[in-house]
């Protein structure tokens, strides 16, 4: 098993500890990662596919061709790249007048591309080629008596006639893979809402933004005992923890730490937390010391 | 009432090209119950009366109307439209259209992209990389120049930056 990891731009600027455990996690579960030389911004929707159709699919036919010549899939944590790169995929597959057109831009600077390859996510790999048995049996600390909510990426859900691999309308995959760390998974009312973090709403309309999110936060408050949050795109991590700071300033308590998925796996295979997890508002503390104190299973 | 003499009964084909015929939007408002910024205070991002506009033709109305830049783009007005009117297509129709009448619109955005292939800095990212254990200067394009160089070849020849190639001027 072998996939091209696509970092885009957050994660290897702003939360690289995430990369970290990616890179050393998937191995460990036997999925070898490829790195896409020359890979850029997905890019991002807000950007070319906000100003120019060919624009924005040859960037993300650039993208993709590197895979391509390497023969692997694409895999990126990220919902948004994942979203902009399957949308691409699909219109470029769908319209071959399109893919002409995108494919003179790209053959000028030497590339090319045929539209082979196939764009996942990380929960989509972890859960459906990799599978929860092997995760479960792979790990050597458990998140035994700890309590978890769950953040759903809106862009692998939606539009599901388009991408995605799990159930739109009631997803459970990054649950499952939650649960088979040892976690109890804990639902809540505004749980298939947005973060409330990506695109033009927080920049342009920030209060409200917070407002929206404060929602969301006072749910998993008032009707769970979360321990952690688990989320598993970027943005939602970046959001939901800087959002909890922001509020926590004004005087509410707001300390529910927030991981990436892979991070939480990194940790429970004994991954050093600072690491896999050490960058963050929130405070991971108490998680790093639970894990710790912990006997090692075997 | 709304005055529709100076109508242009053609922007819904100038907006929406990609996303299709859009008159069958008939208003139901799924789109806006969905929308996360629906609920903003001062200037609601309201897709049902996006989408009125442009089926209505009121051209000056929709080129003011900054509230598509609001948009979350998390889809789920995608998803749940039952007249397969496309209101995210919409959305990004009409930034396009919007940015070909007045160019203030245009995201600054793309020119981080022309400058460095990415919207964040990744070449300030080193130290903080570091401190991870993961490579300084990561395998995208900020490691390989060349790549970069061709790179901006491909985008110079984009419609978007030969129309706005002021904005481009400047990089180095």
């Amino acid at each position: 098993m072998k996939y091209g990891l696509f970092l885009g731009c957050n994660v290897p600027a702003i939360r690289p500890d995430v990369e970290r455990a990616i890179r050393l996690t998937m191995p460990k579960l036997g999925v070898e990662l490829v790195d896409l030389e020359g890979a850029t911004c997905c890019p991002a929707f807000g950007t070319f596919p906000s100003s120019d159709e060919h624009a924005y699919l040859a960037v993300s036919a650039w993208n993709l061709s590197i895979a391509e010549e390497k023969g692997v899939d694409v895999m990126a944590e990220c919902g948004s790249c994942y979203s902009v790169l399957s949308e691409a995929t699909h219109k470029l597959s769908e319209h071959e007048e399109e893919r002409k057109k995108v494919n003179e831009l790209l053959n000028k600077v030497g590339k090319n591309f045929e539209g082979k390859v196939k764009v996942r996510h990380t929960v989509d790999v972890l859960y459906n080629e990799v599978g929860t048995k092997k995760i479960s049996s792979t790990i050597t600390k458990s998140l035994e008596g700890m309590n978890a909510v769950i953040q759903y990426p809106c862009h692998t859900l939606f539009p599901s006639k388009v991408l995605g691999y799990d159930d739109p309308g009631r997803p459970h995959m990054l649950g499952d893979l939650v649960e088979a760390l040892g976690a109890k998974v804990q639902s809540y009312s505004r749980e298939l809402r947005c973060c409330g973090g990506a695109g033009g709403f927080s920049a342009r309309a920030h209060l409200d933004a917070v407002k929206y999110t404060k929602k969301k936060l006072d749910a998993m408050k008032e009707e769970t005992n979360a321990d952690l949050m688990v989320v598993a795109c970027i943005t939602c991590l970046l959001y939901l923890d800087k959002t909890q700071q922001e509020l926590t300033k004004d005087g509410n308590e707001y300390s529910i730490p927030v991981f990436d998925y892979n991070q939480l796996l990194a940790l429970c295979m004994g991954f050093d937390p600072k690491e896999v997890a050490g960058i963050s508002f929130i405070p991971r503390d108490k998680i790093f010391e639970k894990l710790r104190d912990l006997v090692v299973v075997s | 009432m709304i005055d529709l003499s100076n109508a242009n009964n053609n922007l819904w084909k100038e907006v929406c090209g990609e996303a299709g015929d859009i008159r069958n939007c008939f208003t139901c408002g799924t789109c806006v119950l969905g929308c996360p910024a629906s609920g903003a205070e001062e200037s609601p991002l309201l897709i049902r009366s996006l989408v009125r506009k442009v089926v209505l033709g009121l051209e000056d109305d929709l080129l003011e109307d900054a509230t598509p830049w609001m948009c979350i783009t998390c889809n789920r007005c995608e998803e749940s439209c039952p007249m397969n009117v496309h209101p995210f297509e919409v959305i990004m129709g009409i930034r396009k259209w919007q940015i070909s009448k007045d160019d203030s619109y245009t995201p600054g955005a793309i020119v981080e992209i022309y400058k460095s292939g990415h919207t964040q800095a990744l070449g300030k990212a080193k130290g903080l990389r570091g401190s991870v254990g993961v490579e300084e200067v990561p395998p995208t394009i900020v490691k390989f120049p060349e790549l970069l160089e061709k790179f901006r070849a491909m985008l110079k020849e984009t419609e978007i930056v030969k129309k706005y190639d002021y904005l481009f001027a400047g990089v180095k």
